[in-house]
Order: structure tokens, then sequence, then C-alpha cells
């Protein structure tokens, strides 16, 4: 499957967490049956995380990152759009390996408030 | 019938002190159920971070049934008034003149999202002035940094007046000025009611300079929509100014962040408590500083 990503949001902006929303709903149910899918980035410029947090990021929850970079191919993005990608895939894995995220962070919020006291 | 209160507006740069002004200015009249008159007639100076902030506050005002009203015959300096015409302010508080291009970044108010308009603004109205040289991917690559400071102000500060916006163009020093201003709820706020949920009894003692560097850690998030990793956007802005040699600070409620190429600090401000929170952002206007994280340090 191929999907020409400006013609699903009709913007050269992959920046909002509902247009985002839209490339993952499209995507998820193929690479969860293991079917090789093509983002084609042709004529987006501009990115922020909250389109990838949404269309990428969330994917992790039901496939391993290894089968998300052997079966997900991006095409026409340019190096913006790769940090960005890159650095929500990273954060998407420490995410969803952690189930214990929340009561780190709050550990650490605690820790720190009682130095304060 | 309510008594008007008219606040004189002082010289407004963009130091602690006169931040600290400007919260002062907004804890006279957050209370007041009074009309509001805004004089200029000490002001000799006005940074865009002050003009995002009072037209915030004239907002906020309006929001809470007060009048305001804006005494631009008061204002006897040239610069200030060529500015604040030149930058939209005036107009959009009733003056007559409409603003024109120059060496500001115009004054905008976001009341609700508006991602393209917001973009718009960024790219066309001021990354690709002609005082800005650099290539379209360098401007759309700021663009792009420069939305995670709105969509950060939007999803997490639940503002009721919306999100303010000024700049200006520093041709000797070769940078821009750009100032983001929200009256939501503040940061460490936001945070501390985030652990509330968890631990309510220490939530609140949670010290704002603890809360903001948490929250410019990478991964850290407040949104609990589940199964959707967050908490990029400030990180990435950091990493994006500290490569590049600019500037970012942050008030925040009693919080104070700088970020830049030294490093970062997180401070508690004594006495200071502002209902909101400021991006006040220093970048450089040409391509030659700037370098992309795949690129080598030359």
């Amino acid at each position: 499957m191929k999907i020409v990503v400006k013609n699903v949001i009709n913007s050269p902006r992959c920046i909002t967490k509902e247009d985002g929303q839209k490339i993952f709903d499209l995507i998820n149910s193929s690479l969860k049956n293991g079917e090789r899918t093509t983002l084609d980035f042709n004529e987006i410029t501009q990115f922020a995380s909250p389109f990838f947090n949404f269309a990428i990021g969330q994917l992790l929850r039901d496939i391993s990152v290894t089968s998300l970079r052997s079966l997900l191919i991006f095409e026409n993005l340019d190096m913006t759009g790769k940090q960005v990608i890159e650095r929500v895939i990273e954060n998407a894995v420490q995410y969803h390996s952690n189930s214990q995220h929340r009561d780190i962070v709050n550990e650490i919020l605690d820790k720190k408030s009682k130095e304060f006291e | 019938m309510k008594t008007q209160k008219i606040i004189k507006i002082p010289r407004l740069n963009d130091g602690s002190n006169d931040f600290r002004k400007l919260f002062e200015i907004f804890d006279s009249v957050k209370e007041l159920n009074e009309n509001i008159k805004f004089d200029f007639s000490l002001c000799v100076f006005l940074r865009p971070n002050a003009v995002a902030f009072l037209g915030g506050l004239a907002r906020y005002i309006e929001y809470n049934e007060g009048i305001v009203s804006f005494d631009w015959n008061s204002c006897l300096d040239e610069k200030v008034i060529a500015n604040i015409r030149q930058n939209g302010f005036a107009k959009a508080f009733g003056a007559l003149q409409e603003p024109w291009t120059g060496e500001s970044i115009p004054y905008r108010e976001d009341k609700v999202v508006d991602a393209n308009g917001i973009m718009d603004y960024l790219t066309d109205g001021w990354l690709k002035h002609e005082w800005v040289h650099m290539s379209k991917r360098l401007t759309d690559a700021i663009a792009g940094k420069m939305w995670e400071i709105y969509n950060n102000a939007f999803e997490h500060s639940e503002t009721h007046i919306g999100v303010f916006s000024c700049g200006q163009h520093f041709k000797k020093e070769e940078n821009v000025l750009f100032s983001v201003v929200d009256f939501g709820q503040g940061i460490p706020t936001k945070i501390r009611n985030y652990v509330a949920n968890f631990d309510p009894v220490s939530a609140q003692k949670l010290p704002a300079d603890a809360c903001l560097r948490w929250a410019f850690t990478r991964g850290n998030t407040t949104s609990i929509k589940e199964g959707v990793p967050r908490g990029l956007g400030l990180d990435l802005l950091k990493e994006f100014v500290q490569l590049n040699e600019g500037k970012l600070e942050v008030y925040s409620n009693e919080g104070y962040v700088r970020i830049d190429k030294d490093g970062e600090s997180y401070q508690n401000l004594q006495g200071i408590s502002f209902k909101g929170t400021i991006f006040h952002i220093t970048l450089r206007c040409d391509e030659k500083y700037y370098r992309f994280i795949d690129e080598p340090n030359s």
C-alpha cells in the first residue's frame, strides 16, 4: 500500500495531531497484518512532533520497532522530517517499553519536592 | 457603573526586571472590577514581548467584562508609536491606521487553534522576509519548531482568551526576537495538577523550577491519551535553540527557564506568580550561523 500524505491531509504541513491521526487510521491495520506500507511525503515541507506522535508513535503500541522499520517505508522525506520521525520513534520505544512511566515521573517529581522542602 | 483606572506603561525592554514590571501590571489589574485605560506617556521603549503581553492582558480584562482603552495620544515617543502602528497592535485596539511592512513581526492574536493561519504568519509573514537570509529548508524547519510553542500553549495552557505573539527584527544585531504569550494556567500548575492524580499532598509543593526542568526533558508529558507517546515539542525546541546559538527564555507561574548555547538553567523567581506562560526566543537571521543536527560542526 502506498499513501501520498499530502493527498490525505490536504496540506504541505505535517504538524497537527488531527492530521497524524488520519494517517494512523489508514496504515495501522495493514502494518499489524504485516503488509509493507509506503508513506510518500512528496511536497510536504513542514514537520512537527504532534503529527508524528499520532501517525507513527502510536503504531508501536501494536507492532515492534523492528517490524515498523521493515514494513513502513518513507519516501521523499527531507532531513528535517527524518529528524523528527527518528526522535518520535526513539521516544515511542521508550514510552511503550516502560509501563511504569508515570510512576517514575512521579517519583522524580516527589524527590525534587522533598529537596525543596 | 465601573470606575476607570489608568495604568501608565513604563519603559519595557526584555530583561528580567522588565518582565517583572509586566507581571506587576498584571497583578494590579487582574482582580479589579474597573475599566482600564493604558497610558503611554512614560513609555519610551517597548519591546515585542511587552506588546504581546499587553495585548493578551487587554483581552484578559475584556474576558472578565472590563473595558480596555489605549490612549494613543499619550504616547510621546515617536519610535514607540511608529512601532505599535507598524506591527498592527494599535490597529488591533482601535487605531485607524493600517499596519505596514517593516522591521517588526506583526502582532497576532489566536483565540483558537488555526494551524495554517499560524504557519502562514510564521513562514510568509516574517521568515521569508528580506531581512531573514535563510533557505526555504531552514525557514520551514524554524517554523516547525515555532509551531511546537503554539501547540504547547493551546494543548496545555487551557487558555480562555488565546495566544498572543509579536516580534521584531534588529538589523544591527542580525537577530529577531519573537514572543508567544498565553494567560492560561502555566506549566508548573499543569504539572502539579497532573502529579496530584497520584500524590495530591506533595503535588502542590513542587517547586516551579523542578516542574519546568521536567517539562523540558524528552518524553515527559502530562497528556493522558493512552498509547500516544508525547513530550517532544519542548525538547526539540531546546535542541534547535542550543544547536544554533539562539536563546530561549520562558516565564511560567513563578518559574523561569533560560536555554542557550551554554546550557539550560531553571529558577524560582521570588515575588512573582504569573498565571500564564511567555516564550521569548532570540534567533539569528543568517543561514551561515545555522546547522542541522545531521551536519558536521565545522
